[in-house]
């Protein structure tokens, strides 16, 4: 297992499952097409990441902060950091949410989960971390059993994953929009390069990394796919629509019974309490290292002050707004989701500086072709996700 | 011109420079250095204008916090051509990473500062704390007050200029410094995790920048695709030298994951004697008990008294790894018996070795499987096993400390954070 596939499977995390269960339950198979296009998009970033983190040795917010300064990448770190407090808050909700499906209540749930995420980071061994998180990552596989177990006709599913269809409805429009905003994260692009720096690849290993970015990207769009798929042959038929990922998971129960009900709900659960501890982590290790703080989870808070209580107040913080009766939950979601789409043009444009500056990248710089490629795919991106952000801002009024 | 004390570099960038008449000339934008007799020195402005422009040290008039001003007029000013060659402070300087070994952390330079004496300007030390960043986003003062309304103070943390050691010729690049007369007393271990946690490049120049001894134990201590990449990347001259330095079993150990004319290459300029020894350990297999081994082990042939052996010992064990077991070889070099250091400090002084030595020997094929090795070591509780062929002739021995090597995963040798 590579950082491109850890990376990419993480990227799946409740707010990802959530637009996928409703872009199925609302348009059927018709926004499967949207995956094709947004796996390409995905592969084209990673791959210029990943190259840069071979080739440099360091994280993507090292080379920020060294090559346009401290303003630069202070603004961008508060900017990861608030944003990332939303992802913890939609993760930690996810997890809430699939343990009251459960029949757990919240109010036991979210400190145990908290808590033991905790424990386990400051407390625990990377050995175990990392053998809990393979084994995390295995749940996903849940999904594509969940697809299978819908019976859908597979000549419609693979006509709509291939033939795209546009509709003029503006949910439709989001929805594509947004599948797009949540696989695609500022905060995945941090993480691969520094987990690729980290890890020491070289350059001659630099082939089979690509791979396993393209491997990864993959896995994330066929569980996306299978997500997609449940939704679309058992709810979309029924006219049911869900605005949350364990919406789903409970309208599944009386149409496919108690297997894909608890699968549903269980992968919610694992992905969302994946994602509440890989997110506050690696937030608190950018900051620190683009800060030239000590950072490192075998630290103590008096070694390592900043690192620590970053990733101790964003989970802490986290667990307290869900707890809250009647907190605005929906209204932070959005404001991260926001944040989200107004850091990425940033981080991408960055990254496209970087991997063009010859001294830095030398031979391995992006080629002509793959410049074109890459700005294209860039601009795109940014222009659906500043129609996003623009659009919950100001929503439209089709 | 008017003296200063001291300055920090944000405080001076984009101020403008005033000619004589009072134009502005340009906005500062980045400082020239050159090598000064103890530290290095200012020697010239960037100015930004339309283009960039240098004013040279010794055409300002005024230079302090307020004022800066030149003894020359506006269009006499002469153009800046950007060059690799300089050292320039932002540019070079700013936001790069040092290697603080006080704690062997890696820290960033947040601002620079400036000490001006007898009408020059000296680079004094960087600043590597939260101050410093403050003063760079410009929202120090309001944080100053923001911190004394919690009762604390805003503490600098500044290392003084001649506590950092420039690790590339010319200056050209200081991404990594540390300093030296603190760097040779962290242990070999730690040293290796400092480069661990660099970038290959920087590692590479790091380690050039240590004495032969300091980097022959650092060395081993790297992970083996590290060692190599390390040793391929230095001269020739260099790498063989700590080759050299390196016990035989470790160094080749380094050589083995080199291409084979590199290897050979570099054992070209080592001592024709260690090279010979070195030569030997990499015909073995690596996973096997000869390519544990080290050929570097202490033997007495038989017929000398323990008097004579304790005193060609306290000579010899200067150099060996392990000193805990005396082999006891004939002159054919066939193993005959060993005798333990404790054996023979309380052995009488007259006795012969072979009346000490013990000659129910435990001993390894060189082709024995290093699992093998490992067990009868644990056994027979071995701090070193004699590697011994069929005809009875001694190859080298194997020390515990290698073991260890084996048995412990790598996860633990170098604790991987990232998850």
């Amino acid at each position: 297992m590579g950082p491109g596939i850890i990376t990419a499977n993480i990227d799946n995390d409740a707010s990802g499952i959530t637009t996928y269960s409703v872009a199925g339950a609302r348009f059927g198979y018709a926004l499967l097409w949207t995956l094709l296009p947004t796996t390409v998009a995905l592969v084209v970033i990673q791959e210029t990441i990943a190259r840069m983190g071979v080739v440099t040795g360091k994280g993507l917010s090292d080379l920020i902060r060294e090559n346009f300064g401290v303003k630069a990448a202070f603004y961008m770190m508060l900017g990861l950091f608030v944003a990332n407090f939303g992802n913890t808050v939609a993760n930690l909700a996810g997890w809430a949410a699939s343990m009251e499906i459960l029949g757990f209540s919240k109010f036991i749930m979210v400190p145990v989960g908290a808590l033991s995420i905790w424990i386990l980071v400051t407390k625990g061994s990377y050995r175990l971390v990392e053998k809990i998180l393979l084994f995390a990552c295995l749940i996903y596989f849940g999904y594509v059993v969940s697809g299978f177990m819908a019976q859908p006709e597979w000549g419609p599913v693979l006509k709509s994953a291939v033939i795209p269809q546009m509709r003029w409805d503006s949910e439709y429009i989001m929805l594509s929009i947004a599948i797009i905003g949540t696989t695609i994260t500022p905060w995945m692009q941090f993480y691969l390069q520094s987990s690729i720096a980290e890890k020491g690849i070289k350059k001659r290993q630099y082939k089979a990394m690509r791979l396993d970015v393209i491997i990864g990207c993959s896995i994330t769009d066929i569980i996306s796919f299978f997500i997609i798929v449940t939704c679309g042959a058992l709810l979309f038929p029924h006219g049911i629509r869900v605005t949350e990922a364990s919406e789903a998971a409970l309208a599944l129960k009386p149409l496919a019974g108690e297997y894909a009900y608890l699968i549903f709900a269980l992968c919610l659960a694992n992905a969302s309490l994946l994602g509440a501890i890989i997110v506050p982590l690696a937030t608190a290790y950018y900051v620190c290292e683009a800060m030239g703080w000590e950072a490192g989870v075998n630290k103590t808070f008096s070694e390592a002050p900043q690192f620590m209580w970053i990733y101790t107040m964003t989970i802490a913080l986290a667990s307290l707004v869900i707890m809250i009766p009647g907190a605005p939950l929906v209204l932070l979601m959005v404001l991260s989701a926001v944040l989200n789409g107004l850091l990425l043009p940033f981080v991408l444009v960055f990254a496209l500086l970087l991997v063009n500056n010859k001294k830095l990248m030398g031979e391995y710089s992006n080629s002509r072709a793959w410049n074109y490629i890459s700005w294209a795919t860039v601009i795109t991106i940014i222009g659906l996700t500043s129609f996003l952000v623009i659009t919950t801002i100001m929503p439209l009024n089709v | 011109m008017s003296l200063f004390g001291e300055l920090f570099i944000s405080e001076l960038l984009n101020k403008p420079v005033l000619d004589p008449k009072g134009d502005e000339l340009g906005r500062v934008s980045d400082f020239v250095v050159i090598k000064g007799e103890h530290l290095p020195k200012v020697s010239a402005l960037i100015l930004n204008k339309k283009d960039k422009l240098r004013l040279e040290w010794d055409e300002l008039s005024i230079f302090n916090k307020s004022v800066i001003s030149s003894k020359i007029y506006s269009p006499h000013v002469k153009s800046y051509v950007s060059s690799e060659d300089d050292l320039l402070i932002v540019r070079d300087i700013f936001d790069k990473q040092i290697v603080d070994a006080d704690g062997a952390k890696v820290v960033r330079v947040n601002d620079v500062k400036l000490e001006g004496k007898h009408y020059m300007a000296w680079l004094a030390a960087v600043d590597v704390g939260m101050s410093g960043i403050l003063r760079r986003l410009g929202i120090e003062r309001r944080s100053e007050s923001i911190y004394r309304l919690f009762g604390k103070t805003l503490s600098q943390n500044l290392i003084g200029w001649g506590y950092l050691q420039p690790l590339e010729p010319r200056l050209t690049k200081i991404s990594l410094t540390v300093p030296r007369q603190m760097l040779s007393e962290l242990h070999p271990a730690d040293i290796a995790d400092i480069i661990n946690s660099i970038s290959q490049k920087d590692g590479a120049s790091f380690f050039n920048d240590l004495d032969i001894e300091t980097a022959a134990e650092a060395l081993a201590e790297l992970q083996p695709e590290m060692q190599a990449d390390i040793i391929n990347s230095m001269d020739t001259e260099k790498a063989a030298d700590i080759i050299e330095e390196m016990p035989p079993d470790e160094a080749a150990d380094v050589l083995s994951d080199l291409p084979k004319e590199r290897a050979d290459e570099i054992l070209e300029h080592v001592e024709k004697e260690e090279a010979e020894d070195i030569q030997e350990l990499l015909m073995h297999e690596e996973d096997t008990a000869g390519g544990l081994m080290t050929n570097d082990f202490i033997s007495y042939p038989p017929d000398i008294t323990v008097r004579e052996a304790t005193e060609r010992f306290r000579t010899e064990a200067q150099e060996a790894e392990n000193v805990y077991y005396l082999y006891i070889v004939d002159k054919e070099e066939k193993l005959q018996g060993v005798a333990s250091l404790r054996e023979v400090l309380i052995a009488d002084n007259d006795s012969y070795l072979a009346d000490i030595m013990e000659t129910n020997l435990k001993t390894v094929a060189p082709g024995e499987d290093e699992m093998a090795v490992a067990e009868i070591i644990s056994k027979y509780n071995l701090l070193a096993l004699p590697v011994v062929d069929e005809n009875g002739y001694m190859h080298g021995i194997i020390t515990v400390d290698d073991i260890v090597d084996i048995l412990l995963p790598p996860a633990s040798k170098k604790k991987r954070r990232r998850v």
